[in-house]
């Protein structure tokens, strides 16, 4: 009896709301944790996982919309739900709580857990077995009185694409202690990781280990819960994981990682990007057995499966309609002639119209679809219509009851059928569709290509449902100038950099004492023959110089062209000195390329100062082409499009002179 | 003659910077470790395991001494000796530039200063079984940890280096200096990208035991810029395992006939590594495969790899005083590590041994240790003198030094041809070489020495 009493039950916190931003419009009618994928809502498939690890009491904690999270778990009770065998389920929540640290604070004080436990999303869809990690974390907690908590990442595959879940650790080899976290970028790659030194030298044997999936599922200690109490500033998991790493030794606490093993399955679904990825995941039977023919929503059979992974309800009908690869239709749905259906779900009593594709769609409960068309990557929400020709493409999502009119093209835009008080229209479709703004800086889906590094916008865009890229692009190999020849180009403490800055000095000297130009050249000449320069580097080293003078440099008033103007009023002669001939002014040019690149305000104002240049006739035209002739166009783009007009202006203006000529002459 | 697969170089022109106490005139390769100079270990090592000659690549001015030296000791193996001028400041890597026209094959590269009990065959296996460009391998470190230096304290922190290699597979894909970096290390992302993980070791030892292809002397030869093996041509070798033989030369792999084109391919590194046609066959053919998703090594053309000395063996780089004196203090405890069937033995025949209380110690040629002494965990050089009534402690006598009557030593360094006079005590002390140390000194943590040259470079 004794023995039976001291038995250690497993508890367990399910954290609701997560994401609320990343799921728009769903999220703003209910809460995320019921949003249905597979037709199965996410909070099932966690509280499955939860009951598969042999959990036995689950907390889950909600606080936008209790009281529907409280309602399903009230109905998955009473209907017998898979997870409802051996496990208790407590719904709480708090009406002051507004981020994942006020939920932890709020759990701390209600004081209901008594011992380690299982922390995760109500939105993680996983296979995993908790238990092993769950004993592992106990033995690391027995060792190490500070050990907070044990995180659980999963492997990703070699180049899936980003979906804001990944991550790069440095753990120590020996004993899993996490020394480093740095959360993947979403748009773009790294160049560099930087990971403090000490890390390194502190451990002998530290793993840094790219790529890894966070499915936010953590083993906690008591420890953990009061951390957040003491430490008000955390409001995510991230902080929380932040806060230790950087406070170790004044919070007396440590973080240690656990790894999936291959075969388990983990993944978070927190924007639309990963819902379509987990969709699929889950209709391929990765997370086995978490799949649609397992029941896990309730014990009976709801699907036939057949092969090529179509999941097809008895109840729904389909009258010669193609259904090709991962597809899952629920009950009482209906599918009509000359339809193609390929890598999408279609919720419960749907109807889908005749000669339609659909791809990567997700349909929930009751949509309505009119002939001819064409839905491609995107989610509609419950009881909406959309009207007959319809392309809806891109990532759109449609939010519920909504009612798009026949004929529409929507590409990448959120749909929601009554307009919020926050919402910003951008256009209206009809009565109960309005486009809103989904509050992100427009840009191209995700699919489209990340890779291509154009313009490297600080854009933090949610990532949207896209086609899931199957071939593995290769990394490439970005290697910046310092490191690919680093020891083959020997440092220039030469001549020339000496002779560089012997000129440098004389004309900064020149400059500010107001001395002879005809001094100046003097001095250069003799530094010429000092160092052995020939007549082509004299004048590629004094433009340089000229233009690195500190005015130059840092223009008064940012103005770069006023400073330019001073200088050469003063130093003009010496300049003129040396850029006589055609070749001398492309050298002078091929200078002003070298600058472009040190001096941002050259670079802003380029076109203007080679206009300068040759307004007050140091270049000629000709010298001006032929330079820009020689740019490289891949090289120097930039350089080339900033002197696109003044070269165009400058072949008008040369036309315009052979015209007026063939005038006089006429 | 027959080709051998590898063939053995040891370099061992090095000034001994690091240990200028122990140093005096002689060169650093004929330290005593024990009974043989520190050369031999290399030389007995590669004997072991079957070769038949080694190159030895020595500083001119002390070629006939180490010749002379090497000729009197234990040594079957055939040695080929190269000089170097003396004033030229010569790296690792210009070592093996100068003797290019000797390598044939791939080779063995070791310096002069290994002490280890190792096997080679795992790191020439490795290097075998993956075609591998490079190969290094690495020891344990903290062989010296439990041992005070004696002298004068200093806070010494031993350079490290940070050695990052991939765990399934044992590439060697990172290779820095800790003092490279300030606060941050920094890694360059696609290394991480492309091998998923890679595990940093911080306490690993680089043994300068490395086997390398032929095509690296060539492709030495052509960059004479690379003047260290270790310090320059390694780290550049390791990034460039990553990157991607540039398109035109994949396309046009054979046009060695137009000048311009060759001109351009000899600088980069892939010209020297490039497959040909055979090996790429086979690698289309065979089953392995490194990489779950990916063509075998990633395509990759250059591979490096690493092998790490298993946990129970030796291995030391005397190239600090204070591994110098560790290895020497430690040598009789791990002789039967190294040599087990007594082939070698510690106490030299030719040596005078009227002691009766010693204890794992070593000693070398004609030395004299006399009656009513008391002498442990000590080293004694050949020809040096202990005279009767001593007691000497975990102690270095070196070559030709006298300790009078009455003395008692711990934890110090004699050097050679020192003197310490009768009734001295001495503990954690260095006596330089030809220093005399006066009747009835009782000294403690002190660097006596003649030279006032040395620089006294604190390293913090």
């Amino acid at each position: 009896m004794n023995q039976f009493e001291k038995k250690e039950v497993i508890q367990a916190i399910l954290i609701a709301d997560n994401n609320v931003d990343q799921l728009r419009p769903f999220s703003d009618e209910n809460s995320t944790a019921l949003l249905p994928l597979v037709n199965v809502s996410m909070l099932d498939y966690a509280l499955d996982a939860l009951n598969r690890s042999g959990i036995e009491e689950v907390f889950v904690y909600s606080s936008l919309h209790l009281r529907s999270v409280r309602e399903h778990i009230k109905n998955g009770i009473a209907s017998l739900n898979s997870w409802s065998v051996n496990m208790t389920v407590h719904v709480i929540g708090g009406e002051g709580c507004r981020c994942f640290g006020d939920a932890m604070r709020d759990l701390d004080a209600k004081a209901l857990i008594r011992g380690n436990f299982i922390l995760l999303g109500a939105d993680v869809v996983t296979n995993a077995d908790l238990r092993p990690i769950f004993e592992q974390h106990k033995k690391t907690a027995k060792y190490d009185k500070g050990a907070a908590a044990t995180l659980v990442f999963k492997e990703a595959a070699t180049s899936s694409i980003r979906t804001g879940n990944e991550v790069m650790i440095a753990v120590d080899q020996q004993n899993n202690r996490l020394h480093h976290h740095q959360r993947l970028r979403l748009h773009g790659k790294e160049s560099h990781f930087e990971v403090p030194l000490e890390v390194f030298l502190n451990n002998s044997e530290v793993a840094l280990l790219h790529n890894l999936i966070d499915p936010q599922i953590a083993i906690g200690s008591p420890s953990m819960l009061s951390l957040f109490s003491d430490n008000f500033d955390f409001e995510t998991r991230d902080d929380f994981v932040r806060g230790i790493l950087i406070n170790e030794e004044i919070l007396d606490s440590r973080i240690y990682v656990s790894v999936l093993p291959r075969g388990q399955y983990a993944r978070k679904v927190n924007n639309w990007l990963t819902y379509c990825m987990v969709s699929q995941d889950v209709m391929n039977r990765w997370a086995y057995p978490l799949v649609p023919d397992m029941g896990i929503n309730c014990l009976a059979q709801q699907y036939v499966y057949l092969k090529n992974n179509i999941y097809k309800s008895r109840k729904s009908t389909f009258i010669k309609a193609a259904l090709r690869e991962n597809v899952a239709v629920q009950a009482g749905s209906q599918v009509e002639a000359g339809t193609s259906v390929s890598c999408s779900v279609i919720g419960k009593n749907c109807k889908v119209g005749k000669n339609c594709v659909l791809m990567n769609a997700f349909l929930m409960d009751g949509v309505h679809i009119g002939d001819d068309c064409k839905l491609d990557c995107c989610v509609v929400g419950f009881g909406s219509k959309i009207g007959a020709g319809s392309t809806i493409a891109e990532g759109t999502v449609v939010g519920s009851k909504c009612a798009i009119p026949a004929g529409k093209l929507l590409k990448n835009v959120v749909i929601k059928s009554v307009l919020g008080d926050d919402d910003d229209l951008v256009e209206k479709l009809g009565e109960h569709a309005f486009i809103i703004d989904d509050k992100q800086e427009t840009q191209s889906t995700y699919a489209s290509d990340s890779e291509d590094e154009v313009l490297p916008t600080a854009a933090t865009g949610i990532p949207k449902v896209a086609r899931v890229p199957t071939i593995c692009e290769e990394s490439d190999y970005t290697s910046s100038s310092d490191e690919d020849e680093s020891r083959a180009v020997s440092p220039l403490v030469d001549d020339t950099n000496i002779f560089l800055a012997e000129v440098m000095d004389s004309l900064a000297r020149g400059f500010q004492e107001k001395s002879n130009p005809d001094f100046l050249i003097l001095e250069i000449n003799s530094s010429r023959y000092a160092y052995n320069m020939s007549l082509k580097e004299v004048n590629f080293y004094v433009v340089k110089a000229l233009f690195s003078l500190q005015d130059i440099k840092e223009p008064a008033n940012q103005n770069v062209l006023v400073a330019i103007n001073n200088v050469l009023k003063q130093l003009g002669p010496v300049l003129s000195n040396y850029i006589k001939t055609p070749d001398a002014m492309l050298q002078c040019l091929r200078a002003l390329e070298d600058i472009y690149e040190e001096n941002e305000f050259v670079r802003s104002k380029i076109s203007k100062v080679v206009h300068y240049l040759y307004d007050k006739d140091f270049v000629s035209e000709d010298a001006i082409i032929a330079w820009y002739e020689q740019l490289d166009v891949e090289d120097h783009r930039a350089l080339r499009q900033s002197l696109k007009e003044l070269i165009e202006w400058l072949d008008q203006s040369s036309e315009e002179d052979e015209d007026d000529d063939e005038d006089e002459s006429d | 003659m027959v080709t051998q697969e590898f063939q053995a170089i040891i370099l061992a022109a090095g000034q001994g910077t690091r240990l200028p106490e122990v140093l005096a005139d002689s060169p650093k390769c004929l330290l005593p470790i024990g009974p043989y100079p520190l050369i031999w270990y290399p030389l007995n090592m590669l004997q072991q395991h079957n070769f038949q000659e080694v190159i030895i690549v020595v500083l001119e001015s002390e070629r006939t001494e180490i010749q002379q030296t090497l000729e009197r000791a234990p040594l079957k193996i055939k040695m080929d000796f190269v000089a170097i001028d003396s004033d030229s400041d010569f790296g690792t890597a210009d070592s093996l530039r100068l003797i290019h026209d000797k390598i044939k094959s791939d080779f063995l590269v070791l310096s002069c200063d290994i002490v280890s009990n190792v096997s080679l065959f795992p790191l020439i296996n490795k290097f075998r079984q993956h075609d591998a460009a490079m190969a290094a391998l690495l020891f344990k470190s903290g062989f010296e940890s439990d041992v005070t230096l004696p002298g004068p304290k200093t806070k010494h922190k031993p350079e490290r280096d940070l050695i990052g290699i991939h765990p399934e597979s044992d590439r060697l894909l990172f290779l820095a200096s800790t003092s490279d970096f300030e606060e941050v290390m920094s890694v360059n992302a696609h290394l991480l990208r492309k091998n998923g993980k890679m595990t940093i070791f911080s306490r690993l030892v680089d043994s300068h035991i490395y086997v390398m292809k032929k095509w690296i002397i060539d492709f030495l030869l052509k960059k004479e810029n690379f003047s260290t093996l270790k310090g320059e041509f390694l780290p550049y070798i390791i990034k460039k395992q990553m990157s991607k033989k540039s398109g035109s030369s994949v396309a046009a792999p054979d046009m060695h006939s137009e000048v311009g084109v060759n001109l351009k391919s000899e600088n980069d590194i892939f010209h020297y590594a490039s497959n040909s046609q055979l090996e790429q066959r086979i690698q289309k053919a065979t089953l392995f495969n490194d990489s779950r998703v990916k063509e075998p090594y990633n395509g990759d053309l250059i591979r490096c790899y690493a092998v790490i000395a298993p946990k129970d063996s030796i291995g030391v780089r005397v190239n600090t005083t204070l591994s110098f004196f560790a290895i020497n203090r430690k040598i009789s405890n791990v002789w039967s590590q190294f040599f087990k069937e007594q082939e070698h033995a510690l106490i030299s025949s030719h040596a005078v041994i009227n002691s009766t209380q010693t204890k794992e110690i070593s000693v070398g040629d004609s030395a004299k240790l006399s009656e009513k002494t008391s002498l442990n965990f000590s080293v004694f050089g050949a020809n040096c003198t202990i005279n009767p009534k001593n007691i000497i402690n975990k102690s270095i006598i070196m070559t030709s030094a006298i300790i009078e009557e009455g003395c008692n030593i711990e934890n110090c360094i004699v050097g050679s041809r020192a003197v310490v006079k009768r009734g001295s005590v001495l503990k954690n002390c260095l006596i330089g070489p030809s220093y005399a140390v006066e009747e009835g000194t009782k000294k403690e943590n002190q660097h006596l020495t003649n030279a006032d040259g040395f620089m006294e470079i604190d390293i913090q």
